[in-house]
């Protein structure tokens, strides 16, 4: 479980060592901890500020993006039932740590505010390549 | 650069690389000012698996693009590719570089579900393990695969259970395929089922569960990331294949090598990449993928957008038939006065083959049938070409249909909604603009 590193990352970032240890163990665990960035792809570096801004926005993007890209959520629009229900099967299936009412609450207003279901498919997955909309 | 009147010679722009291309704008996010970090502390102590700290660290290679689709950059593969998603990595082939007989590995679509492991150091000590409901337990390497059963090569459709996805209305869960989630290459390997004779079945294998090395996105190595199977019946198809070649080249690791499973005409994700094991089980697979609304569609239709009973859902097994209008590209421009066009495309049908190909200049209003080939084997795609009459300048969209072996023909639109947005295959148009 991934969990596990990433409180242990914590810690060391929290613990009074010495700023060289604390970096020569930080690099240990990034090369522990993400055996998919050692190899000859690496994706691209996804940030907050890519995406529409929004209440929640930073807590959203953390959240899903501790296993995923932030692409596959933006590329979808469900209503805010279909991003509970986004979020139950990440938790239930994905090993996402289950979200506080408070935390839960304020990813699915960022989802249901950014991503609606408009967008892509109320275009019928198909766009017109001349339309200047 | 505008496509000269009839276009004679399919080579003139056999990749559609002369063609001019209007381009589509699938970015619809705002690049606004970020607000602070602040809450993000909240969220990591929440107990998140990575901080912010570990993933851009060590992958900082500039920001995505603000509009238009993303193209994949990775060694071996055409730029042309749409990136769906980078974690995991998926891209898929936008229509107009489906025109080859045989899909080039380089144009080939890739799905992941998990990390993209690190290529194998040894592939001919690769080994997959068949176990379960068999008479001798099997561990085989790559060179006793080789070895030891009759090798064939096949031409042979893969498609990802989503394609199509786009279409449904509302949206449906997932990477949001168009039509780019396939592809026909010539597959290298052996028949599954000559290994599951040698291993010989009980008469309890009732179905295949499927292993590999690819670990899960959250790191844990407990957790499949995809572990999908078969009915026995699909597994000893003399189709489904244990393939280590793709293309006439070692199969490569973003397609699945050193040894992958091709289960054709089923959705791509029972072809497992990276294969370790085969476990014949008693009973269907509950495996990664298998169960609620993953790779299923609704028994009773479901009214669209409403939340489903997973009671109510059954195993999608062969893909619904589609067909591509794979030349002209969707946004060619032509000059004026052009009034005929030449179209290449093509049409699969899962497990089934496609007996018609029609194609439409004014929305279905009228049909023109399509020159269709035979397949090359059995779950081949079938090439078409067709050539059509325009009445005019102006704009003009050019749709294709296809009909199956049993009468059943591609609908207008993605029918049958289900929450993850399978068997979505509806007919595909092209916008063409003359003059």
């Amino acid at each position: 479980m991934h969990a596990i590193p990433s409180l242990s990352f914590r810690r060391l970032l929290d613990a009074p060592l010495s700023r060289g240890l604390t970096l020569l163990c930080v690099g240990a665990l990034i090369a522990w901890a993400t055996p998919a960035l050692a190899q000859n792809f690496t994706p691209r570096d996804e940030s907050p500020e890519d995406f529409p801004a929004g209440a929640g926005r930073d807590e959203t993007f953390y959240a899903c993006t501790a296993c995923h890209g932030f692409k596959l959520v933006a590329q979808q629009g469900l209503s805010r039932a279909g991003w509970e229900d986004s979020i139950n099967l990440m938790v239930r299936r994905h090993n996402m740590p289950a979200l506080d009412e408070a935390d839960r609450a304020r990813l699915l207003g960022y989802l249901e505010a950014t991503y609606p279901p408009r967008a892509p498919a109320a275009r019928g997955g198909w766009q017109n390549p001349f339309s200047k909309q | 650069m505008a496509q000269e009147t009839g276009r004679q010679g399919a080579d003139l722009s056999r990749d559609g690389a002369t063609q001019t291309v209007a381009s589509v704008d699938r970015g619809r996010r705002g690049f606004l000012g970020g607000s602070g970090l602040a809450a993000i502390g909240a969220v990591i102590g929440s107990g998140m698996p990575f901080s912010d700290t570990l993933v851009p660290a060590a992958s900082a290679q500039g920001t995505a693009p603000a509009k238009g689709p993303q193209h994949l950059k990775y060694p071996g593969k055409n730029e042309g590719l749409v990136v769906l998603g980078e974690r995991p990595l998926v891209a898929e082939t936008p229509e107009s570089l489906l025109d080859d007989d045989t899909t080039p590995t380089e144009k080939f679509y890739i799905r992941n579900n998990g990390q993209i492991p690190e290529p194998a150091k040894d592939p001919e000590a690769w080994k997959i393990v068949i176990d379960g409901e068999v008479n001798n337990r099997l561990e085989l390497s790559l060179g006793e695969l080789k070895s030891k059963y009759r090798i064939a090569t096949r031409r042979m459709v893969l498609e990802c259970g989503g394609n199509g996805r786009s279409a449904f209305s509302p949206p449906a869960r997932g990477n949001q395929w168009t039509n780019g989630g396939a592809g026909c290459a010539e597959w290298t390997g052996i028949a599954l089922a000559d290994v599951l004779k040698a291993a010989g079945l009980k008469s309890s294998a009732k179905y295949t569960a499927h292993y590999a090395a690819d670990l899960h996105l959250s790191g844990d190595a407990s957790k499949p990331s995809l572990s999908r199977g078969v009915r026995i019946e699909k597994a000893m198809d003399p189709y489904t294949m244990i393939v280590w070649g793709m293309n006439g080249e070692p199969l490569p690791n973003i397609h699945g090598g050193p040894v992958r499973l091709v289960v054709p005409g089923w959705p791509g994700s029972a072809s497992q990449k990276w294969l370790t094991r085969i476990n014949i089980r008693d009973k269907e697979h509950d495996g990664a993928g298998m169960t609620e609304f993953s790779y299923r569609v609704a028994i009773k239709p479901m009214v669209p957008g409403e939340k489903g009973d997973p009671k109510n859902f059954r195993i999608l097994e062969s893909m619904p038939v589609r067909s591509l209008i794979t030349n002209p590209a969707n946004g060619a421009k032509f000059s004026a006065g052009t009034k005929e066009l030449k179209l290449r495309g093509a049409a699969w049908a899962g497990d089934l083959t496609v007996k018609a190909v029609d194609v439409s200049t004014d929305f279905g209003a009228t049909w023109h049938k399509a020159g269709l080939s035979k397949p090359k084997n059995k779950y081949d795609w079938q090439r078409w070409t067709a050539t059509v009459k325009l009445p005019s300048d102006g704009y003009f969209e050019i749709w294709t249909r296809a009909t199956d072996s049993k009468g059943v023909m591609q609908p207008h639109q993605a029918g049958f909604w289900n929450p993850q947005g399978y068997g979505g295959n509806a007919m595909h148009r092209i916008a063409v603009l003359v003059g």
